[in-house]
């Protein structure tokens, strides 16, 4: 290769590098835009919604519950209710502290879950339910803008934090460039194993008395299996409700007495 | 006649003559010895396993749903359970099966497992302690439900005590090794005075504080895979004569309970180092095994000197006491820490092993839960059933069982028997009704499928619906849905008692048929397919080897190996005969040249040398069957040790005592005569064209 093709590489490549850093996000920016997408999800009282759940598995007929979903995001605390179909009523989860906590009327026994539980049998975590905690749980990193369909999206690697227990390390994030919001979600195993691909096709959005803003949340959470590929879980957030709840609500005693 | 006496005598004077026929006579000894003493083993496990299938859980006949994916395989397949098709309802099949003169019985079955998960000792005495509380507020509270709080009480705050010692320590046996400050200021309240002081103001408070701060900082509980078959269990007691109940009691007519293999029972339940004492016992008394020489009971030892923790867990202050002044008084030593007394008496050897045998089970085992689970308890079962939800039962433990012969064998000791109610519980058949709700609910949720090849062009292409919207602001009202029915039903199904009627008509995953004559499978088999298709139900009929699966086909590829080197060997004989009848032939040109000079016809040469051969393979033959013969009786006489438990299971019992059919040696005796005279056709045609005349020239 001569002198003068090599120096002309050169500055191809510097333009194309200086070009992507032009796009590329600095860490703060990255934060921020985690923080936003945590802060737009978190309402300062308490959370009430009613939620759909709907499996597809391989070889199996589907299967669909009602449940309600309780949070009371001060605390860090979160309950999830089942109420239909009839034998599922009554079944719930509990999150205290770092503790998940399961619950069926059938047996009336508590069980502690690991965060990789598969909320009632289902792809769904328990993250996928709870208050977004992205900028403390996780170290963001950019790849870059992309599109996503017809949306423009930053592309963001996150890694968890040490010691913090998340059902999984790796997490890539398409979120719109224009609204902010999630669009899409890949999580991977620490063998870097993509796991679950994950969509929010709309955020839907809702004024708090005690916030004093806005409160957004997904109408819909697509999951898909990676692993098992037939398998995919629909969460349908139909409405919210974010009055204040009772007190003691979030209890093993408040759950329990449910289906006593 | 004359000319064959003739033949005969010349064969056996020749017998000896040549070293020729003596590498020829060691083969077919060899050979025979392979086809009678192989044959014998095989034929004897054959029969050894039937009866270990036929009479734990197969019969004789299985019948399941033609639509299944998988063939069945009652004792599992690769990757879990055979998938299956549910026949819907067993009260259709019974009378249908039972119509045929051949059949005897018809149980219904089926096969799962389930993953049943428990606590650590810390979540497992706080549950007990909310549940006595849970009593108190419903009941009121007596001397005796005081006295059971307060023992239990006294038991969790001994666990903390033990747990900030261990923190003291800089122990790692704490979940994972570091602990947080914030874990250390809760063990810290925990231990305080002024915590337990305010416990019986707000109980339910304190525990949720145990619950959620302090059991998690144990070890994880355990986790444990259960294998079971639904069945009606009194028919099933009638009809596998090889079941005996071991402890316990039968579950009752019509109720739900199970009945856990004792196998099971011991190995997964048992407290760990009880059990390895059993084990060590059983070597050294069954086996003659020595601590000293066998590196597995050596193990073992070690084991039960360093995992002290479960056993330490379990005594509560006064047991702990009670504990230190037994081993001080066994041990003659004034050591006050119990781990370090119990790890100087569990260092057993085989001098002193007998003795500290006897005394734990005499002064420790009374202080212990020596069983995870007492009979007479309820077990919770977990279940991902068919239908995708996750079902969960309380069934009681009645007893525990066993195979006659089979007691030591994981295969058959891993299976355990459950009604067939609460089976059909956690296989979570979907009645109309069930799939009329879930399309209600699926309604309401008004999710549409998408596909996920075309997922994100579906939900971000330029058709897609917009990215933001507005939600409708109001009251959402919870209150209704839950009628406390899972607390009734839960009280319902422990005391409820079904008639045969309700047992049976309902899903099963197959029948088990039990015939009259054994002897007539393969027809009743076919006939019984064929009426299952004239009345135009999709089953499928099995031997009983075919359901037992991999397991069946054991016998199956044993005979096959059998076979193959029975074949080899004796192709190779063949080669080998050939050959060296071909030397002999030539070796032997002037005799026969002679022979035919002084009028022998060549018929007379070419019988002469098939008759040396056939007598050849007969006398080496027999020489063969013969010890063949006496091996398999001595054998039959002291039987084969079975040596490792996953044998007892083809052995049908710990010891292998084979018996030698006729057929075999039969079948050896013709297989040597066809190999012999096939041998020596050609060797035999060359010397009968053996002249006179060339036989002199050689000569010369």
């Amino acid at each position: 290769m001569s002198l003068s093709k090599l120096l002309s590489a050169a500055v191809v490549a510097a333009a194309l590098l200086s070009a992507r850093a032009a796009s590329a996000l600095d860490t703060p920016a990255m934060t921020k835009m985690l923080q936003v997408i945590d802060d737009r999800q978190r309402n300062g009282g308490d959370y009430k919604a009613l939620v759909y759940l709907e499996q597809k598995e391989k070889d199996k007929t589907d299967v669909a519950r009602e449940a309600w979903v309780y949070r009371r995001d001060a605390d860090d605390k979160l309950m999830i209710l089942f109420s239909k179909p009839k034998g599922e009523a009554g079944k719930g989860y509990l999150r205290l502290d770092k503790n998940l906590w399961s619950y069926d009327p059938n047996v009336g026994k508590w069980e502690r879950r690991t965060e990789r539980e598969r909320i009632a049998g289902t792809d769904s975590r328990r993250a996928d339910f709870d208050e977004s905690r992205l900028a403390e749980e996780f170290e963001p990193s950019d790849k870059g803008e992309e599109t996503l369909g017809k949306y423009k999206v930053h592309h963001l690697i996150l890694k968890a934090k040490a010691n913090i227990d998340v059902a999984y390390p790796l997490v890539e994030l398409w979120i719109d460039v224009e609204s902010g919001n999630i669009l899409k979600r890949q999580e991977f195993a620490l063998s870097g194993r993509l796991m679950r691909t994950l969509y929010y096709p709309t955020w839907r959005k809702l004024f708090s008395e005690s916030k004093n803003a806005d409160v957004w949340f997904p109408d819909q959470i697509r999951i898909y299996d990676e692993v098992e590929k037939a398998n995919s879980t629909v969460i349908a957030i139909k409405s919210v409700d974010l009055h204040s709840l009772e007190a003691n609500l979030f209890t093993k005693a408040w759950l329990e007495s449910k289906s006593r | 006649m004359g000319q064959l006496r003739l033949l005969i005598q010349v064969a056996f004077r020749n017998l000896f003559a040549s070293r020729i026929n003596l590498l020829i006579g060691a083969i077919i000894f060899f050979g025979t010895l392979l086809v009678v003493v192989g044959g014998g083993l095989v034929d004897s496990v054959d029969t050894a396993m039937s009866r270990s299938i036929i009479g734990s859980i197969a019969g004789h006949l299985q019948v399941y749903s033609d639509h299944s994916k998988d063939e069945l395989g009652l004792f599992g397949q690769m990757g879990g359970e055979p998938d299956l098709a549910a026949v819907d309802d067993f009260s259709v099949i019974k009378p249908l099966l039972e119509k045929h003169p051949n059949v005897k019985t018809v149980v219904p079955m089926g096969t799962s497992g389930a993953m049943v998960t428990s606590g650590n000792t810390v979540d497992l005495l706080l549950a007990r302690l909310r549940e006595l509380y849970r009593q108190r507020v419903d009941h009121g509270e007596t001397p005796e439900l005081r006295e059971q709080l307060d023992s239990l009480k006294g038991h969790v705050r001994h666990i903390v005590t033990l747990l900030e010692s261990d923190l003291a320590n800089k122990d790692t046996l704490l979940s994972d090794g570091a602990l947080e400050p914030a874990d250390e200021e809760a063990i810290a309240k925990a231990r305080s005075d002024a915590f337990w002081a305010g416990f019986e103001q707000d109980p339910f408070s304190a525990l949720e504080f145990l619950e959620n701060r302090i059991a998690p900082l144990l070890p994880d509980g355990t986790m444990l895979y259960l294998r079971y078959a639904g069945t009606d269990l009194e028919s099933f007691q009638k009809s596998f004569d090889r079941m005996e109940l071991v402890d316990g009691q039968p579950v009752p007519p019509g109720k739900r309970g199970m009945l856990l293999s004792k196998f099971f029972y011991e190995e997964f339940l048992k407290l760990k180092t009880a059990r390895r004492l059993d084990l060590i016992k059983r070597e050294r008394d069954i086996n003659k095994k020595r601590i000293a020489e066998d590196p597995e009971m050596q193990r073992w030892v070690k084991e039960n000197t360093q995992q002290l923790r479960e056993f330490a867990l379990q005594l509560d202050p006064l047991k702990t006491k009670l504990a230190i002044e037994r081993l001080q008084n066994h041990l003659g030593t004034k050591e006050p820490n119990l781990e370090k007394l119990l790890a100087s008496f569990f260092a057993t050897t085989d001098d002193n092993f007998d003795a500290r045998y006897a005394t734990f089970y005499k002064d420790l085992a009374p202080l212990l839960e020596l069983y995870r689970l007492r009979l007479g308890d309820s077990l919770t079962i977990t279940a991902f059933t068919r239908t995708g939800y996750v079902q969960s039962v309380n069934v009681r433990i009645y007893g525990t069982y066993q195979f006659k012969g089979l007691e030591e064998s994981q295969l058959a000791g891993g299976l355990n028997l459950m009604d067939l109610m609460t089976f059909r519980d956690l296989y979570g058949y979907l009645t109309p009704d069930r799939k009329a709700e879930i399309a209600e609910i699926q309604k309401k949720s008004g999710v549409t499928a998408v596909a996920r090849e075309n997922a994100e062009d579906a939900l971000f292409g330029s058709s897609a619906a917009p990215l933001v919207a507005d939600a409708t602001p109001g009251l959402l009202n919870d209150k209704e849905g839950m009628d406390g029915m899972g607390h009734l039903r839960r009280e319902d199904l422990a005391e409820r008692v079904y008639n045969q009627q309700e047992l049976e008509k309902g899903m099963v995953l197959s029948a088990a048929v039990i015939l009259k004559d054994p002897s007539k499978l393969k027809e009743t088999m076919a006939e019984l397919q064929q009426s299952a298709k004239d009345a135009n139900l999709p089953l499928r009929v099995v031997s009983w080897q075919q359901a037992a699966g991999i397991i069946g086909q054991f016998v199956m590829m044993a005979k096959m190996v059998l076979a193959i080197a029975v074949l080899i060997i004796f192709v190779v004989a063949l080669v080998i005969i050939n050959n060296a009848m071909m030397m002999a032939t030539l070796q032997r040109v002037r005799e026969i040249g002679t022979m035919r000079a002084i009028g022998a016809q060549r018929s007379l040469v070419l019988n002469m040398v098939l008759v040396e051969t056939l007598v050849l393979g007969l006398v080496f033959g027999a020489a063969g069957a013969l010890l063949g013969s006496g091996l398999i009786a001595m054998w039959g006489h002291a039987g084969i040790p079975a040596g490792n438990p996953t044998l007892y299971f083809f052995f049908s019992g710990p010891r292998l005592h084979p018996t030698l059919s006729l057929g075999i040696l039969a079948a050896a005796f013709v297989i040597v005569l066809v190999v012999s005279a096939l041998s020596t056709l050609y060797p035999a045609f060359l010397a009968a064209r053996v002249s006179p005349l060339r036989a002199m020239q050689t000569d010369e």
